[in-house]
């Protein structure tokens, strides 16, 4: 189905008859309004539809990824604060608290997003990994795709532990 | 490679035996005989070695390590059973116990016809349509199987070793599907990563026997077997993904996600231009006859034509149709334009076609809309709004990022990778696993019972991506080597690379670096071993109905109440007493205890769960009115505050107000709320202290010290002291209570006689 500009269409109009079509909508179009009135000369031209590279379609599988594994669905649905609070008995400060204690299945928003974060930085480093090993690039962009990748990965690593340590008091003992 | 140098090089390096070969030769040793005849055994185990070629080697180490991930992924799940015993667990699984039970006594059409008069009493339940039939049929399959051969088992325990044993299995089809997406190394990685991942035994330990245990290896076999068909366009794969199909449908309510999922993937190939015909073959095949199995289970019926759920399916069936005719006018046709106006035509004549008819369909009433259990996938606040029976349910909460950590460890940072490798090599396999990753993954962020569903996607993809960067690395390992070795992709290199000859400078740091990431791998995989079994002991092998705590002193402290409180009652009621409690326990009551219950877990009655609901909640009065009409004889509540039990009635009182208040507006919930906060202290509602759950819960409470330095009548599980001590009932009395006052049974006593 290409979409056709202004002249094809005129050009089709004229050789239509010569050809034959079998479009009965067409036909009815030529009789009705169109055999007494002229067709007017547009200039529109239909969007060609044309499908995404891969690689755009993995960016924003990538950014859903992230939102999924935040919690959103979490967030949306019991509507927790940002970031929780507890207020010290003795001086009457309020002190924030960032990971929600007590159950593996409850989250304040922003801890979500911290921990979506480092999960998909892991995945990122991954990435670099592979495309440090790639032949055709110059080594030095090897060797810094390659450096960043593994500080991403051990970072990642590293902060995700900490999370679920600090979340999860009782976590490998 | 020719095997006489092979022979050589390893004779080289395999120095004891090649010494021991050359002593032997010569004069003896002044050892004596045995040293002689152990030189010999040596060397007919180094001669033995060499003499296998490279590819039976490399058959030899996959069948051992497929063979120890099988035995792995068995052991792993059985921590309960050697904690404990063996036991079924939770609250479904012991309707699917009582069921099978049923089924290996009085046979196969006794099953199929079953009216089960003992659950939901006046009403009872037809329980041949109303069930899926494939895993009593699996157990009981397996049962006639190991009883024919003289091995007398009980069918307790086949069934409490069903879901470990199909557990191995899945891991076998997770290699083989691993095998067919990127090749064998990554079904390799695939199968160890399922062996032992939480996600998937937290559903699958020994004693869980539910339908997820049997209905997820139902699933990867049917989704291999349909990936299988469209590789190779085989009508034999795609009339086996339809029996596959056929296996799921009759093991799980879940079989939806195949019907719609198959079907989407089918479309995603359309629009990127992949139809080919081996997909028409596939797809066909396996949705005609699929769906003409599936009618054979009652429970599922005419509904793959009649229910808004599987329109999908049909429609991309059709439009299959629509693509092949095209396809074949094309070819007949050979002006272009003829073609192209042609094209125009169907496919608007087409879409308008399958509007009307959905729409006269839908507006009929014939094609019925998506029932609240799939709707509140879609739209996930849907059900908090309008169904609270679904929204109770703890285990369709939506999911925080904790539960995501705890049941995939470092999967979730090698997912992200492994879509990255599979969108670098699309292929229509890897189109296919990357949206069952991506549509599972969401549904698994709407509730956190479906992380089961998602959890061999994203095994398998995780797979994909340790295998390319192990390849990657292992590649940078062997780049100027001059003699090739042979053997497995793994991670073994690092050994070889000592005795390389260096050729470039940068040669050493290349080589050593890539040794370093590679320790780093199996770094991160040993943690994630780690972890998965930690989380298999600390988290999910707790039987539910023997509780465990730790005592003052550090020594485990058990509670069997549940037990002793249903055998009880089988033993001290007449058969035919009628017992009300809240809807969890059902199904544990009829099959422990043996008696008939008013409501259970099944849930298929809105209206009589909120009689039960309103009975829970309203004062004994009009509680004793209900009970009489429903002819309770006995009452039994869960009760946490002696032992700090958190999941007791109390905790969900708020739910059985809600559920009745649902249907009867007499319960309205802000009269159980005191500033909306829900309280058992002095500063509780009137109402609340004195409906009949209250007094149930706490009668005699208030005269019992549970703690140290605390007044009598302290509740644990809430950290309050009751407000309402001083309790009589009227209308009931107290008939048992378990040795941790966690389960209280009363009887109902008859009307009393006219003066």
């Amino acid at each position: 189905m290409a979409p056709k500009s202004s002249d094809s269409q005129q050009s089709l109009l004229q050789s239509e008859p010569t050809n034959g079509s079998i479009d009965p909508a067409f036909h009815l179009i030529r009789i009705l309004p169109y055999s007494f009135l002229r067709a007017p000369r547009l200039r529109l031209k239909l969007p060609s539809l044309s499908l995404p590279s891969p690689m755009t379609v993995f960016s924003l599988v990538l950014l859903t990824y992230f939102m999924v594994v935040s919690g959103i669905v979490y967030d949306v649905i019991v509507e927790p604060p940002g970031i929780g609070s507890t207020q010290d008995p003795v001086t009457g400060t309020v002190r924030p608290i960032v990971f929600m204690s007590g159950r593996v299945n409850g989250q304040y928003i922003i801890e979500g997003l911290s921990s979506g974060f480092m999960f998909v930085l892991g995945g990122v480093g991954i990435i670099l990994l592979d495309l440090a090993l790639d032949k055709n690039r110059a080594k030095s962009v090897k060797v810094s795709y390659a450096s960043a990748g593994v500080s991403s990965i051990v970072l990642a690593y590293v902060m995700s532990m900490l999370f679920i340590r600090i979340k999860i008091p009782a976590y490998l003992r | 490679m020719p095997p006489q140098t092979m022979s050589a090089k390893t004779d080289a390096t395999i120095g004891v035996n090649g010494t021991a070969k050359s002593t032997s030769n010569q004069a003896p040793p002044p050892m004596a005989l045995p040293a002689n005849l152990k030189s010999d055994l040596l060397n007919k185990l180094s001669l033995k070695s060499f003499k296998l070629k490279t590819k039976q080697q490399e058959l030899l180490l996959r069948v051992s390590i497929l063979f120890l991930v099988y035995v792995l992924a068995f052991i792993t799940r059985l921590f309960s059973v050697l904690r404990y015993e063996s036991m079924i667990h939770e609250f479904d699984p012991y309707f699917n116990y009582r069921t099978t039970l049923f089924l290996t006594e009085k046979g196969f059409y006794e099953f199929w016809n079953w009216f089960d008069y003992e659950s939901w009493y006046p009403l009872g339940r037809i329980v041949g349509g109303t069930l899926y039939p494939g895993l009593m049929v699996t157990a009981a399959l397996i049962y006639w199987g190991l009883r024919f051969l003289r091995f007398a088992v009980h069918i307790r325990e086949v069934c409490v070793l069903t879901a470990p044993f199909f557990a191995s299995n899945t891991t076998l089809v997770a290699y083989f599907f691993g095998k067919e997406i990127w090749d064998s190394s990554a079904g390799l990685v695939a199968a160890a990563l399922i062996a032992i991942c939480p996600g998937y035994i937290s559903r699958s330990v020994a004693g869980s026997y539910d339908n997820e245990g049997v209905a997820i290896f139902a699933l990867l076999l049917t989704f291999y077997l349909f990936v299988k068909a469209v590789n190779t366009g085989s009508l034999t794969w795609s009339l086996a993904s339809a029996f596959g199909y056929f296996y799921m449908v009759s093991a799980w309510g879940g079989y939806v996600f195949i019907i719609n999922l198959i079907p989407l993937y089918v479309l995603v190939l359309l629009i990127t231009g992949r139809y080919s015909v081996r997909l028409y073959i596939a797809y066909n095949c396996m949705y005609v006859l699929g769906m003409l199995l599936a009618m054979q289970i009652r429970f599922v019926g005419f509904q793959h034509v009649q229910s808004g759920e599987h329109m999908a399916a049909m429609g991309v069936f059709f439009l299959m149709q629509v693509f092949y005719f095209l396809d074949w006018v094309k070819y007949l046709l050979s002006d272009k334009r003829l073609f192209e106006t042609f094209l125009r035509i169907t496919v608007t004549t087409t879409v308008g076609l399958a509007a009307v008819a959905l729409g006269v369909g839908t507006a009929s009433g014939y094609i019925s809309p998506w029932t609240g259990r799939f709707y509140s996938l879609l739209d996930p606040t849907y059900a908090k709004d309008h169904i609270p029976i679904i929204a109770s349910v703890s285990e369709h909460q939506p999911t925080a990022w904790s539960s995501f950590m705890f049941d995939f460890h470092i999967l979730l940072f090698l997912f992200p990778a492994g879509l990255y490798f599979c969108f670098k090599r699309l292929t229509d396999a890897t189109i296919f696993i990357v949206m069952y990753g991506l549509t599972s993954m969401y549904f698994a962020g709407v509730m956190v019972r479906l992380i089961l569903v998602a959890t061999p996607a994203v095994c398998l993809i995780s797979a994909i991506a340790v295998s390319a960067t192990v390849k990657n690395l292992a590649q940078l390992l062997r780049t100027k080597s001059k003699v090739t070795q042979g053997g497995s992709s793994k991670a073994a290199s690092g050994s070889k690379a000592s005795s390389k000859a260096l050729l470039d400078q940068s040669q050493p740091f290349q080589r050593n670096g890539a040794i370093a990431l590679l320790l780093g791998v199996f770094y991160l995989l040993s943690k994630y071993a780690t972890h998965c079994t930690w989380v298999t002991s600390e988290a999910y092998s707790s039987p539910s109905i023997v509780l465990a705590a730790r005592g003052a002193h550090g020594n485990k402290v058990i509670f069997d109440d549940y037990r002793e409180a249903y055998f009880w009652l089988q033993q001290n009621t007449p058969t035919d007493a009628k017992v009300m409690s809240w809807w969890d326990y059902g199904y544990q009551i009829t099959a422990m205890a043996n008696r008939t219950v008013i409501v259970d877990n099944n849930t298929w009655n809105n209206t009589h769960i909120a009689t039960v609901g309103r009975a829970m909640s309203s004062y004994e009065d009009e509680a004793y009115e209900i009970m009489r009409e429903l002819d309770v004889g006995y009452v039994l509540v869960v009760f946490g505050g002696v032992t700090g039990y958190s999941s007791d009635d109390i905790n969900k009182f708020l739910w059985m107000v809600r559920i009745g208040g649902g249907v009867f507006p007499v319960i309205k919930e802000p009269d159980y709320l005191v500033n909306g906060e829900y309280r058992v202290d002095k500063g509780a509602a009137p109402k609340m202290l004195n409906c009949l759950m209250y007094k149930l819960c706490y009668y005699r409470f208030g005269e019992l010290m549970t703690e140290y330095g605390k007044p009598p009548g302290f509740d644990r599980a809430r950290g309050v002291e009751i407000g309402n001590k001083d309790i009589k009932l009227e209308h009931l009395e107290e008939a048992f209570t378990t040795s941790n006052w966690i389960v209280r049974i009363y009887k109902v006593k008859p009307p009393n006689n006219r003066w």
